[in-house]
């Protein structure tokens, strides 16, 4: 028999502290996102990474 | 740094059965919260430990944060031995996971996975459904800002 787990049949009623939470969420950047591919949004995602990654290490010290 | 592409490209060539799960697949989805490493579901049978032991092999992979010089081996023995894998390697950060807190396995996401095109390449990705639900389940506080996010992901999309 197969092994049931708590997420498989989840129902997402809203959590209050989610909620809260979901009051700082900028909209705006997700909306932009959405339309977006996947694709374009993990290459998004590399860029971010690279320019954090260059910006780290222009700024340790020699 | 980690390089997305080419560690999803290892994977995806390798034929081994994953999905993403964690902050790659939130990015999939469409969050804008950034991530640092690849978070994978994979398959435990033998055939896909071999596949993913092999393709992996020539990123070096080794335990994230361990000294160097410690008995690890990266073989299939290793990984049948094992379940959970948080690994650096030379793309980047990857964590291997066995089995997801209250997810399950491989096989008891995949009916809830979708399968998406990605720098080239076509892998499973964790539905934005279940990626709550799951992260929900796992209840970290670490998690609260991530879940905020994929729910008004889901928001947006019923618009």
């Amino acid at each position: 028999m197969a092994r049931q787990h708590p997420t498989a049949d989840v129902a997402l009623e809203p959590d209050p502290v989610v909620e809260a939470y979901k009051k700082d969420i900028d909209r705006t950047l997700l909306r932009e996102n959405l339309k977006l591919t996947p694709d374009e949004r993990l290459r998004k995602l590399q860029d971010f990474v690279t320019f954090i990654h260059g910006l780290r290490r222009a700024t340790r010290r020699p | 740094m980690t390089d997305f592409a080419r560690l999803l490209r290892v994977l995806a060539g390798s034929g081994a059965e994953f999905a993403l799960i964690g902050g790659v697949a939130a990015a999939v989805h469409g969050a804008a919260r950034a991530t640092y490493d690849v978070d994978v579901v994979y398959s435990r049978t033998p055939e896909n430990i071999a596949r993913l032991v092999s393709a992996l092999a020539p990123l070096e992979p080794y335990l994230r944060g361990a000294p160097r010089g410690l008995p690890f081996t990266w073989d299939t023995a290793t990984v049948a031995a094992g379940l959970n894998f948080t690994l650096t390697t030379t793309a980047g950060d990857l964590d291997l996971l066995g089995e997801v807190i209250l997810g399950g396995t491989y096989e008891d996401l995949l009916s809830d996975t979708e399968l998406v095109q990605v720098f080239g390449i076509e892998c499973r990705c964790l539905s934005l459904e279940r990626l709550i639900a799951v992260k929900r389940a796992a209840g970290r506080p670490k998690d609260l800002d991530a879940i905020a996010e994929l729910e008004a992901i889901a928001e947006e999309r019923r618009r």
